[in-house]
Order: structure tokens, then sequence, then C-alpha cells
């Protein structure tokens, strides 16, 4: 496939080949990777699980990594109990000492191993962790001992890409090794006026009984394109807490693709996106169910206002290996104007007897009979409205058993909102 | 405080208040009675500003202003309660912070600095007591997985708390049992003064006997078509709405 934007982007390539790091990923890796999404290429619209994403943004983007030159930005209140690091255009800047039972790599350091991890899968939805893979100038890679239970790790992202827009390819290995327990915080921060490209590409593995709780907050710059890759493999009886809110950005588009392999593995995958302005937030999660009594619990709760889009699309299918699997999908959307637009798709697709799955999607407006109550005990228009759509993201929110981070989640939620300060108040 | 004159308001169209005539005076407890579709919580309504109604004519004053020129949310920091007849869940929303942004917005209104965060709890848990309700409703949604009665029960809890200079209280007796009925007419009774009025709203005299009102109206199709003492109600409890049907014509 040969299409002006591609030949850009082999262009793009071939001025900056020779300067990426092959420890991160070989040279003859990344020229493959770049050729078989040449191949597949890039996503658009007409595609059925695209349909809701913003790619336009696909087409200004420069995907040249950005310098990574700029000055660290300011950073969240660092959580307690957690090791931070700092990653500025997908560079690690600054680290802590690894938490007893983890190891934390950065594989542009020097002697770091080579490697073959692969991120993305045979999914096509996932192919944007090929672009990641032919550009990413740096990977964490996060390995936690066997039976070992660890504090917090915290990555912050931050794409910083000063004068020149530029783009920045944050990658991630989270390997838990049996029985381990790990609790990430991934955030995703952005310089406001920067135009650039993330893309990120994550990878999972859980071994049988490992338990991973995974935060992550994406909160990108306010003309930002976001595309985000994550991949899951799930042993036997391992746990898999994943809770994503989807905040900032001007395009934001985020693909799961989770596999749960092994009997009675279980899948909490929990979403929230607020959408103002022209923002887009769209989400694919698809979750295979390959092995018997395992479980996925998915959990959306969108806001559109102005003329923003939400989009979730919830895939789960159940393998004819797969009996005693339970799966639920509740998915709720919320439109806050003429303009605005939510797409809620919950697809199931079931190949064996003895499941439970049962699944809801709901869009609506605000309730007009709770909003006059709020008003009728004297609050503003705006404060009940923020109130009201405050509620309505709880189902996730609340979900968050990190008080400190729940606390800066919401203040960022809130803080996306217009006229935010008078809610501040409340809290 | 509240003077109603010749109050007509529809809703889709259809005409609901046909020329209602009300005055409460500062200090007093009026009782609206009424038959089922009368208009009773569409009066209710109607005061508090729930968008819907058109209002075709008339007028209505409340501590001398004009009150229909008054946003929702003006009327209840001028010191308007409406105790709703089916309070709403609003789950997320925690009770607390309804409260408190209640009571701030009222008091930001008036020029007072916002409350003290514990004196405010403090006052709350006062009054929680004093409507024997369980604290931990406290940190839940507002109404979320309320009984019936503990909606109503959190109704009388926001207005002790708001204080307010008119309380529209509409059926709040409906749906209680014989010692929530106590509980929330005590909760009532301590709020009554001189410079306090109350509207109740209710198909029963047994509230009455809790609540002593001044003066009790009966509502009949739109308009009030008898008013007199507390015996009224007893004589209404004894013979029906039928022998005042002709006087609503
Ligand atoms: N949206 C509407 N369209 C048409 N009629 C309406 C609408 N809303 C209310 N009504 C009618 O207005 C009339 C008055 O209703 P309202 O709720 O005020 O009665 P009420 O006196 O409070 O009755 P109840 O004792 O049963 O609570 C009823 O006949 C009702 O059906
Ligand atoms: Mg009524």
């Amino acid at each position: 496939m040969s299409t002006p934007l591609l030949t850009r982007l082999r262009d793009e390539f071939g001025a900056v080949r020779a300067a990426l790091p092959a420890n991160v990923i070989a040279a003859a890796a990344r020229q493959e990777a770049l050729e078989r999404l040449c191949a597949l290429g890039l996503p658009a619209t007409r595609e059925e699980n695209w349909r809701y994403a913003n790619l336009r943004v696909l087409e200004r983007a420069r995907f040249t990594p950005a310098a990574a030159e700029a000055a660290m930005p300011a950073l969240p209140e660092p959580l307690s109990g957690f090791a931070r690091y700092v990653f500025v255009d997908a560079e690690l800047r600054a680290q802590a000492p690894a938490p007893p039972g983890v190891t934390v790599r950065s594989l542009r350091a020097p002697g770091a191993p080579t490697n073959g991890w692969r991120f993305g899968s045979d999914l096509p939805e996932t192919r944007l962790a090929l672009l990641n893979e032919t550009f990413a100038t740096d990977a964490a890679s996060i390995e936690v001992r066997a039976g070992a239970d660890a504090p917090g790790i915290e990555l912050v992202f931050v794409a910083a890409t000063g004068a020149q827009n530029g783009a920045s390819y944050p990658r991630v290995r989270l390997a838990l090794a049996s029985g381990a327990r790990l609790t990430v915080v991934e955030r995703h921060l952005g310089a406001a006026d920067a135009q650039s490209l993330v893309n990120s590409a994550v990878r999972v593995e859980l071994a049988p009984n490992a338990q991973l709780t995974h935060y992550r907050l994406q909160h990108g710059g306010a003309r930002a394109a976001w595309f985000d890759t994550l991949t899951a493999e799930l042993a036997e009886a391992a746990r898999y807490d994943l809770l994503a809110v989807s905040a900032g950005a001007l395009a934001a588009r985020s693909t799961v693709h989770a596999r749960l392999l092994g009997a009675g593995a279980e899948l909490t995958l929990s979403a929230a996106a607020l959408g103002e302005g022209q923002q887009t937030h769209d989400m694919y999660a698809l979750s295979e169910h390959r092995a018997p009594r395992t479980r996925t619990l998915e959990t959306f709760r969108g806001i559109a206002s102005g003329r923003a889009r939400v989009a979730f699309n919830g895939k789960i299918t159940v393998g004819e290996n797969a009996p005693g699997t339970d799966s639920r999908q509740s998915l709720r959307g919320l439109l806050d104007g003429a303009e605005a637009e939510v797409d809620l798709r919950p697809q199931l697709e079931i190949y064996t007897d003895e499941v439970r799955c049962s699944h809801g999607a709901t869009a609506g407006k605000l309730d007009e009979n709770m909003l006059f109550y709020l008003l009728s005990r004297g609050l503003a228009p705006e404060v009940a409205q923020h109130l009201l759509k405050w509620a309505f993201l709880e189902d996730v929110i609340a979900r968050i058993a990190l008080p400190d981070l729940r606390r800066q989640i919401e203040l960022a939620l809130i803080g996306q909102m217009s006229e935010a300060a008078t809610l501040k108040e409340l809290l | 405080m509240l003077t109603i004159k010749n109050l007509h308001a529809a809703v889709d169209g259809k005409e609901i208040l046909k020329g209602l005539e009300l005055e409460v005076p500062a200090g007093e407890v009026h009782a609206v009675m009424g038959p089922n579709g009368s208009g009773k919580s569409t009066l209710a309504h109607v005061l508090a500003g729930r968008p819907g109604y058109t209002i075709t004519s008339g007028a209505v004053h409340f501590k001398g202003r004009d009150l229909l020129a008054l946003a929702p949310e003006e009327r209840a920091r001028e010191g308007l309660f409406l105790g709703f007849q089916y309070p709403v869940e609003i789950p997320g929303v925690n009770n607390v912070y309804l409260l408190k942004a209640a009571v701030n917005a009222a008091r930001k209104h008036h020029g007072l600095p916002e409350v003290d965060a514990f004196e405010f709890l403090t006052l709350v848990r006062e009054k929680m007591r004093l409507m024997r309700m369980d604290e931990s409703m406290l940190s839940r949604g507002v109404n979320e997985g309320f009984s019936g009665g503990e909606k109503k029960r959190n109704e009388i809890l926001q207005m002790l708390v708001l204080e307010p200079a008119l309380a529209v209280l509409d059926e709040t007796d409906s749906g209680l049992d014989i010692d929530a009925l106590k509980v929330v007419a005590h909760g009532v009774n301590t709020l009554r003064a001189a410079n306090r009025s109350m509207v109740l709203v209710t198909h029963y005299q047994r509230l009455l006997e809790y609540i002593v009102p001044d003066r009790v109206h009966v509502l009949i199709k739109g308009r009030i078509v008898r008013s007199g003492d507390r015996t009224l109600a007893l004589e209404l409890e004894q013979r029906g709405y039928d022998w005042l049907m002709d006087e609503a014509a």
C-alpha cells in the first residue's frame, strides 16, 4: 500500500533510522515493523472499529521522535509509597530506587539486554503498536519477581515536545511472575500548546495468580493526538484490574486487547472519558475468553459536551474452550449539548454453553428531575450540571482504591470541566 | 410572607391552576388539602420554579418580591424550600456535599462567608439525631437506595439545615409510619417561628394533629374553594370533598 502519508512516514523513518537506539529495538526489527504497518495501511475511519476515532490528526502529525530536550514540566504531587519514573518524550529522565522484588529497566540504558518482546497482537486494531516499534526511542521493562507483593510504581510520561512539534512513543512492558502483585499508576501529560503525537504501546504479561492493578490517566495537551495500544495476556487465576481515564488531548484513541488464557483469569476494565469542546475520545476493547471460568467486568462512563465525541466499543468473545465464563458490560454515555456525540457498542460473541453474560448500553441527557432538585436547593445551574456529570463518572472513579490518586484524578477531571472553581470547594 | 393572586398555570397546554388565591402571613402554618389531581403539586412546583409550567396570568409575592421573576436557585437562596412529594435519587452526589453546597449558596447570596466544615458537620449530625436518621446516610448518594420514609426524612433534614423562610412540604407525611410521622412532625415543629411560614400539602388530618395549622385550605380543580381553621380538616375527613365540588365548578 502506498499513500502520500505512508510515503512521508517512510521518508521520516529514513531520515532518523540511523539515530534510533538499537538496544530498544534492533534496526532490522524497526524496518520490519514499518513494512508490516505499510502493508496494513494506517487505520482509516472506513474500518468498522476505527470509525469513531479522529484519524485526521494523523495526517498532520510529524512521526519523527521529538528531541526530548524540553525542560521537565511541573508534575503532579507524588503518591506516597510509590516509586516514580518520569519519561520526557518517552525517554526515562528521573527514577527512584526500584521497590523490593521489582526490576525497572530502561532499554536505552547502556548494557541493557536486547529483547524480542512483541507489542500489539495479530488483531489489526493493534497495528499502531507497529508505528511505536518503528520509532520508539526508549522502553521501560518492569518485572516483578514470583510471589513478591510489591509497592506501587508510578510512570509519568510527559510529551513536552518543545518548540518543534514531534512525536513520542512511550513503550512499557509489565511482567508479573507467578503470584506477584503490583499497582502501577501510568500518567500521560502534555504541554498545553504542543500539537504533538503520542503513540504508546503497553504489553502486560501476567503469570498464574499474578495480580496487577493498573491506573491510566490520559491528560495530554489540548492540541495533542494521543494513540495507545495495550495488549495483555492473563494466565491461570491471574487478575488484571485496569482503570483508564481519558480526559486530555484533542484526539484520543485507546485500543485494548486482553486475552484470558488461563482458567479463572479475571479482567476488570473500568474506563471513563470526559470530552469537551472538540475532543474525541475513542476506545476499543476486546476481551477474549479462551479458558474456563474466566471473567470480564467492563464498565464505561463517558460524557460528551460541546462538540465532543465519546465512543466505546467493547467486544467480548467467549471461545468454545471457555465454559463457565462470566462477563458483564455496563456502558453508559451522557450527552450535554446538541452537537455532542456518544457512541456505545457492546458486542458479545459466544461459542460455548454455560456462560453468564450480560450487557447494557444507554446514552442519554442529564436528568431534568435531578437537575431541578439541585436548583431547588439553591445550587447554580452550572454547579448542578457539573455535579451531575461528576456523579455520572463516579461508577468508575469510585473504583480507584488509592485516595490520593483518586483525589488527583477528581481534580483533573474537574479542571477539565469549565467553570470548575465552584465545584472544587465541594470536594 | 406569601401572597398568591389569581394564579393561572398550565402544563403542556392544559390549564391546571385556574385563578388560585392564597395568603400565608409570616409565622403561620397553612395546610392545603384536596383530591388527587387537583393541582397541589403543581402549585408547589410553580412556587419553586420548576420548568415546564406556563404562568398565563396572576402574581406571586414572596417577602414582598415578585417570586415568579426569580430563577429556581434564587428562590431557594431567598429562603423558599420545597419538600418534594417524590424526592429524586441522585446516585454519586453525596448527601453532605449537597447540604453544604446548598447552605453555602444561600450564605454567599446573603454576603456571608462559607460555613466552617467542622461546625457544619456537628450541626448536621445534631439535626440527624433529631430526625432519627442513621449517620451513614450522610455519606451516601442523595436519596440513593433510601426507603420512601427515609427520603421524606431526608427532605426534612435538609429543611432543618437550610432554615428556610417559607417551606412548602408536598405530602411529606405520605408513606410514613406512625413513628416516622411523629419524628417528621417534631422536626417541622422545631422550625416554627415568628419569621417563618409553612405550607403543608397533605391528604390526612392525622399530620395536622401533630402539626397544628393556623389555616386549612381546600384546593379543587385549580382553585382554593374553601378556607377555615383546623376544624375544616376534620370536616373533610368525615365528609370527603364531594360537598365542595359544586363550589369548584
Ligand atoms: N405534563 C402534564 N401534562 C398534562 N397534565 C399534567 C401534566 N402534569 C400534571 N398534569 C395534570 O395536572 C393535574 C394536577 O396534578 P398535580 O400533581 O398538581 O395533582 P395533586 O393535587 O398534587 O395530586 P396528588 O394528590 O395525586 O398528588 C393532574 O390532573 C395531572 O394529571
Ligand atoms: Mg401531588
